[in-house]
């Protein structure tokens, strides 16, 4: 609840003080940002009766003065360019300017310049600048995310730039949230140094007045870490309700697009699956596969007989009782057809592809499974006519992140199998993989088969048998979860920034990785803060990946990193 | 959750910026500027749903775009909003005279009964009037403001539908109540009349086992009373469910793809898009339409049967 509810109060305070007819004026991030915590119709109830994109070219030259306009928009210079254009001839009765993160002064010097008319009433800075789609998962939605794997020589201006939205944004959570945390960073990777020292500088001394905030106990902990410390949990196919639909289709904002997926009626074209308006898909988000299918079947059950009850009308009760229930009933046959369109479209995506025989493999190699049943397995996945281009090259991935140092003859001969029998594979990509993410870059025990404690519970593990075959990954997070919870998390691999040292358990905790989420990881986040062990953690990232997403980043990296002529 | 205001900070610099250019224009915008901005921020608390004020006359600086009054069908709106306070005023008087009724009293309880007859159809009467107006809503305005006006019908709708359901529901939990009180107070009086008739049995050998007279009336009046009341819940029922449906197509679905706003900034773009392609289209078809042919054709005939004219005076 409380990163939706900090955005949600945002807007309320926007909107609150200001009577009579408003328009709204966003910008195309603060749209995600706005659109994920406030619906339309709470807009029309705070009257706000417009809605529009401040460089719309489709906009009209109306002026519509008897409307107030209020601006949310992020303070970017494209924006505050759009902004003194519409000062110098106004449109509406008042502007009300408010920006989602801090503005320099020459910004507002500009803005000030071209406000000639004298119509902008107030500018504030109200901190909403990242896109809340879970209560403890956010995401900024960074259109270019591969330069997070490129070394900064290579871009400097773009990764300057991620850089900035990046420490932007989580200077805006922790402004949303009041509190001024220790700062942690990995070790072994360069950008989470930098982002980790830029925020530190920022929050303790470019703007510590605007941080200096009553201090707690405890101070929160802000960690941030690196994609590449985990690059198998994006490349795995999922089986629960959240991640499994943006594994196999894509959801965007929570909202999930089907047009692509086949021939659906016009309302089911595109649906928004958010727990914070749909009780059961809060439920059900992560519950796997065969779970979900059986609470739909009883979700249908109940919805008939509530519409067969509805069939039967005698007497003037029954008619009054249904006329009073229509809006309910409309409201369940639409969330019905939602999860049933859903299910069945994944389910023949499943088939089509032969994702359980494929995913089947895939979790051996993430957990365990020695390296000759391994080879075997792989070889004969690839071998098969059935398996899809995308899913080969996962299991040729997942097999070198794992089995790198073994049998390189082995692991060369896939290379070759994989290239001969993928037309659209870009050659040296499974290779560019191991040199971002390879053992000697990454700092987690990914596989478990580092220290002999982790061996030793894979090896017990094994014995016991798992209950399912489809879910038994557990992403490296939920190691780093359980390390903060027991105040164990090494100093080696997590320096301090600067002279911060933390005694004890964090209350709080911030995590970012840099290079993007998953859902997986965001659902063992949810499920830790569930388990009541007294410390929050909240989760966040420059993207939510999927395997698809994930590829194409490494693809676009590794051309730049061809065309370059820096050294890697 | 932490903000800041820079407003100050960018008054400051505006002022100062005001003050170099004041020199180089007209001096009145500079005397007049701060006096609109206090008029302004005096007058910008108002409750919700009150009626807009007219914007100031303001001096040569505001002439640079026309401070226009609010367009008509703001108006409309207007009344509209105004209808649902009323009727909002009234339901918690219904509520009262309903309340009022079910107690016991000494009296008949007819004119609670006209009273609350009286307010329930005035309600349903502001409801429907209000609908028939919103309806209209629609119809009237530029393209230009059609958003908005679509915008405005939706909320003021999905108002109008929360009151209907809310009286349907006030008089539904009444009635089932007058019910309850109705069987209580019939029943002991059915009882002790049969009691009586008992004993008059007793006395008489015709065991008579259907009603006496006196009872056969009383249960006709109470049928008739209650057939006149399930009437009106009937006619009430009828219209509000009419009103609702209308309602429904006007209201959004919450939780829904609609009730997204990017979803809803996005088909604006593609429905002004489209739009703009169907006139290319229409211009097109103009072009290439009918009637310029048909006009061409004759007078390329005219021209033709001008030629042969000359010609044949020519030759004859």
């Amino acid at each position: 609840m409380v990163l939706v509810s900090a955005v949600r109060d945002y807007i309320n305070r926007m909107l609150q003080d200001i009577s009579g007819m408003k328009v709204l004026i966003l910008d195309s991030h603060t749209v995600s940002i706005v659109s994920v915590g406030y619906s339309q119709s709470e807009l029309l109830q705070k009257e706000v009766f417009l809605v529009e994109l401040v460089d719309s070219i489709y906009k009209s030259k109306e002026p519509m003065s008897h409307l107030k306009a209020v601006y949310f928009l992020r303070p970017t210079s494209e924006n505050i360019q759009h902004l003194r254009q519409q000062l110098a001839s106004p449109r509406f009765g008042e502007y009300h300017l408010f920006f989602s993160n801090i503005l320099k002064d020459t910004q507002i010097h500009n803005l000030a310049d071209a406000d000639e008319q004298e119509v902008v009433q107030q500018i504030q800075e109200f901190y909403a600048d990242f896109v809340a789609i879970d209560p403890y998962h956010f995401t900024l939605n960074m259109p270019s995310n591969h330069i997070y794997m490129l070394p900064a020589v290579v871009d400097p201006s773009n990764s300057q730039h991620f850089c900035d939205r990046v420490v932007d944004g989580i200077a805006s959570i922790f402004l949303a949230l009041k509190r001024r945390p220790i700062i942690r960073y990995q070790r072994n990777s360069d950008i989470a140094k930098r982002i980790a020292q830029e925020t530190a500088k920022l929050m303790y001394q470019q703007e510590s007045g605007l941080f200096d905030f009553r201090r707690m106990e405890v101070s929160p902990l802000l960690l941030v870490i690196d994609r590449r410390d985990d690059p198998v949990t994006p490349l795995l196919n999922q089986w629960t309700y959240q991640a499994m639909v943006h594994e196999l289709i894509g959801i965007q904002d929570n909202k999930v697009d089907l047009r692509n997926i086949g021939k659906l009626p016009k309302d089911q074209q595109e649906v928004v699956l958010s727990s914070e308006q749909d009780a059961f898909f809060k439920a059900n988000m992560y519950e796997n596969f065969g779970d979900i299918g059986m609470n739909i079947k009883r979700l249908v059950d109940e919805f008939q007989q509530i519409s067969k009850s509805n069939q039967s009308i005698q007497t003037i009760e029954d008619m009054a009782k249904f006329v009073d229930k229509y809006p309910e009933y409309r409201k369940m046959h639409g969330n019905v057809s939602k999860h049933v369109t859903l299910v069945t479209e994944m389910s023949k995506i499943v088939e089509e592809r032969k994702l359980m025989l494929v995913s089947e493999t895939e979790q051996e190699l993430a957990c365990n499974g020695g390296q000759v049943a391994a080879f075997e397995a792989v070889t004969n996945l690839l071998n098969n006519e059935s398996v899809s281009d995308i899913d080969r090259l996962r299991l040729v991935m997942l097999y070198a992140l794992r089995y790198e140092k073994e049998s390189p003859v082995q692991l060369m001969q896939l290379f070759n199998k994989l290239a001969s029998r993928s037309a659209k594979y870009k050659p040296g990509l499974v290779q560019f993989v191991l040199k971002q993410a390879g053992v000697d870059k990454r700092t987690g025990d990914l596989f478990g088969n580092r220290d002999l404690l982790n061996i030793a519970r894979n090896m017990a593990r094994g014995l016991k048998g798992v209950e399912n075959v489809y879910t038994q990954h557990q992403p490296l997070l939920f190691q780093t979860l359980e390390s903060i919870s027991k105040g164990r998390l090494r100093d080696v691999d997590y320096p301090y920034v600067g002279n911060h040292f933390q005694q004890g358990r964090p209350q709080e905790v911030v995590i970012f990785i840099v290079g993007g989420t998953t859902y997986e990881e965001s659902r063992s986040v949810a499920l830790q803060n569930a388990s009541n062990s007294g410390i929050r953690f909240i989760l966040g990232g420059s993207v939510v990946l999927n395997s698809k997403r994930f590829l194409k980043d490494l693809e676009e990296a590794q051309r730049i990193a061809r065309s370059s002529t820096a050294v890697i | 959750m932490a903000t800041r205001n820079r407003t100050v900070v960018y008054r400051r610099h505006r002022d100062a910026v005001k003050s170099v250019r004041a020199p180089l224009f007209s001096s009145a915008s500079g005397s007049g500027g701060p006096v609109i901005e206090m008029a302004s921020l005096l007058g910008s608390n108002r409750s919700s749903y009150a009626p807009l004020s007219t914007e100031d006359p303001g001096p040569s600086s505001r002439d640079a775009f026309t401070v226009g009054l609010p367009p008509s069908w703001v108006d409309d709106s207007e009344q509209v909003a105004a209808n649902i306070q009323r009727a909002r005023a009234k339901m918690a008087e219904l509520v009262k005279a309903h309340a009022k009724a079910l107690m016991p009293s000494f009296e008949d309880g007819k004119e609670d009964q006209h009273l609350i007859e009286a307010l329930t159809q005035e309600i349903t009467d502001i409801l429907r009037r209000s609908e028939k107006r919103l309806q209209k809503l629609s119809a009237s305005g530029s393209a230009e403001d059609s958003n908005v006006r679509k915008n405005v019908q939706r909320s003021l709708a999905t108002d109008l539908q929360n009151l209907s359901v809310d009286l349907r529901r006030k008089q539904s939990t009444y009635l089932k109540r007058l019910q309850q009180q109705k069987e209580g107070p019939d029943g002991v009086d059915l009882e002790m009349n049969l009691n009586g008739n008992k004993s008059r049995l007793e006395d008489d050998e015709f065991s008579d086992v259907g009603f006496n007279e006196q009872q056969t009336v009383k249960i006709k009046k109470g049928q008739q009373e209650r057939e006149r009341e399930i009437n009106q819940v009937v006619q009430s029922v009828n219209e509000l469910a009419q009103i609702m449906k209308d309602l429904s197509v006007l209201v959004i679905d919450q939780g829904t793809i609609v009730d997204r706003i990017d979803y809803n900034i996005q088909t604006v773009a593609v429905s002004v898009d489209e739009g703009l392609k169907q006139l290319q289209k229409a211009e097109r078809t103009q072009k290439k339409g009918g009637m310029v042919r048909c006009a061409t054709v004759l007078v390329i005939m005219c021209f033709i049967m001008l030629v042969l004219l000359i010609l044949k005076e020519i030759l004859f």
